[in-house]
């Protein structure tokens, strides 16, 4: 059974102009060990996708039309609300773009991340370490204690010392470590990364995705990536999907995809990144390209 | 003949006061900058966030003062003149900013925000209204825009069109050095390739100078004729981006250019490991 299959996924989401239809028919499969890079320009529906198989697209506005989201077999669609809370942090984790604003700033970045612990250890305490039924106080200390491994492997240098500091002492690539431990530690099966890499410098980029990539083959677990950067789905992904106006145009191992693009619209996406060998006015936007022909 | 000078620049902040009369070390944002830009050139300033590179912005457009060392300009030290030269000198130096949803005032209209420096500068500019609205359109005209987008507000457009719209702004007071801070950075890739084509034919068009400030390597070398690399407020490399790029003699510079994500699969360091590895 695969761990994550979205099938002909449809949503319309209601504004003042009435109902429009934002992804027509996403289908998707993603199995252990797999990286899935989603790619697309701003608006073409890669986050509404994310977002929507942790259920976290409210109701109204949105409103899925077709389709499933099968998690192990299990429609996320037809889940209610508590089902979900049991999943999300637990078996489905999440890292979303910017760190500044999904830590709360009000709190040392040791209680948010015990916090999600405690929230997984209750839903299931062996991810603790615990036999079912332990008590509360050795449920906390337990959470505490996996906050502090978290932090040590996600690289951060002196962690039982770091739990106690504030989300604004930290840089941008210590608070996505952080954000990325909260995600880790409920020992999800599926990760859902929405652009983890898009607000840090390259370097600190660089050293995300090595640390995603051997969380990937230590867990074996499955990895949704969305980002807009072709450059990191070359680097860490092994399939990629390709999304225009709400549509998968193209999907596949990363290499075929990349290498030998069957979709004029990855073609041209490709060639709008300037490399090391593009020459001055090679480089072509998509201004051109008459995707109503190419569809 | 250089046409931006920047001699042995340091910039310290001071630090914070402690006790009385006290105060902490202050912080060196730039250390010892030396760099110069000749007319008609692309000049590339990459660095991480924190480097100095927007310090080193404010202090060629003197929104900093200068803890030590000179800025020339076309032969004039920036520094020395009096806030009256420094204003009309304004007109020949202007810039670029990175955020297009930020930069532009969401009550002006698209014609009001690209008069605004003809206005500012109507002492070395003397226009009419009529001719100012005619300069607009013209430079709608030349950075891609229609003059049906005349009276619109910033609300009304696209991230790549607001930034052709600070563009347009930028250019208004006829200037001959244009700063453009990380001018594709909230960009997509689809639309930062046309802002950089447009960028390069405004330079062919009006022999603009450029001053380009990134962190994306790609597209500094895409842009830039020299680049200079920029790490805690000293410049560790600078030199044409050919040498740079294909043979840095800096580590950091090489940390950096081994960090950029190629979008070609076969380069991925990680697959690198796990196809030897699969071998071993």
């Amino acid at each position: 059974m695969a761990l994550l299959d979205i099938e002909n996924l449809g949503l319309a989401m209601t504004s003042f102009e009435g109902e429009t239809q934002i992804l027509h028919g996403i289908d998707l499969t993603i199995e252990r060990g797999e990286i899935w890079g989603m790619v697309g320009e701003t608006g073409s529906g890669k986050s509404l996708t994310g977002l929507s198989v942790s259920r976290l697209i409210p109701s109204p506005p949105g409103r899925y039309t077709s389709g499933a989201i099968r998690f192990e077999g299990q429609d996320l669609l037809q889940a209610d609300e508590p089902a979900m809370r049991r999943l999300r942090g637990r078996r489905i984790g999440m890292i979303f773009q910017d760190p500044t604003t999904n830590l709360n700033p009000a709190f040392r970045v040791g209680t948010q991340l015990v916090d999600v612990a405690l929230h997984a250890g209750r839903a299931d305490p062996s991810v603790l370490g615990l036999a079912p039924g332990a008590s509360a106080r050795a449920l906390k200390a337990a959470a505490k204690a996996r906050a502090v491994e978290m932090l040590d492997h996600v690289g951060i240098t002196n962690p039982a010392e770091r739990i106690r500091s504030y989300p604004h002492e930290l840089s941008g690539g210590m608070k996505q470590r952080v954000l990325i431990a909260m995600a880790m530690i409920g020992k999800p099966d599926l990760l859902i990364a929405d652009e983890p890499t898009t607000a840090l410098d390259v370097s600190v980029q660089a050293q995300i995705l090595r640390l995603m990539h051997a969380l990937v083959h230590e867990r074996d677990i499955g990895v949704l990536l969305i980002t807009h950067n072709l450059g990191v789905v070359a680097q860490i992904c092994t399939h990629v999907a390709v999304m225009f106006r709400g549509r998968i145009l193209e999907k596949g191992p990363v290499r075929a995809v990349l290498k030998h693009p069957s979709h004029a619209y990855t073609k041209a996406l490709l060639d709008a990144v300037p490399r090391a060998h593009t020459k001055r006015g090679e480089l072509r936007g998509l201004g051109g390209i008459d995707m109503e022909a190419a569809e | 003949m250089s046409f931006l000078r920047i001699e042995n620049v340091s910039k310290v902040f001071p630090g914070a006061r402690q006790g009385l009369f006290g105060r902490a070390e202050g912080f060196r944002a730039l250390d010892d900058v030396s760099l110069s830009i000749p007319r008609g050139a692309s000049f590339g300033l990459v660095g991480e966030s924190g480097s100095g590179k927007t310090t080193l912005t404010r202090c060629i457009l003197r929104l900093e003062t200068l803890s030590a060392g000179k800025i020339w300009f076309d032969g004039t030290d920036l520094h020395q003149l009096p806030p009256q030269a420094m204003r009309r000198l304004r007109s020949r130096l202007q810039i670029v900013f990175q955020d297009p949803y930020a930069s532009l005032d969401p009550r002006m209209t698209i014609h009001d925000i690209i008069a605004e420096p003809m206005v500012i500068h109507a002492d070395t500019m003397p226009l009419s209204a009529r001719q100012r609205t005619e300069r607009v359109l013209e430079l709608l005209l030349q950075v891609g825009l229609r003059s049906e987008h005349l009276f619109r507000y910033p609300h009304e457009f696209s991230g790549g069109q607001r930034q052709r719209i600070g563009i347009a702004r930028a250019l208004a007071a006829k200037p001959e050095f244009l700063i453009l801070d990380e001018p594709t950075s909230a960009l997509d890739v689809s639309v930062q390739a046309d802002v950089l084509n447009l960028l390069h034919r405004l330079q062919d068009e009006l022999g603009l100078t450029y001053f380009f400030i990134s962190h994306d390597l790609g597209v500094v070398r895409y842009v830039c004729d020299d680049v200079a690399v920029i790490w805690r407020g000293k410049l560790v490399e600078q030199g044409p981006v050919e040498r740079i790029f294909d043979s840095p003699q800096n580590d950091y510079t090489r940390m950096l250019l081994d960090a950029m994500p190629d979008p070609d699969p076969d380069l991925s360091p990680f697959r690198r490991a796990q196809t030897t590895g699969e071998i071993a």
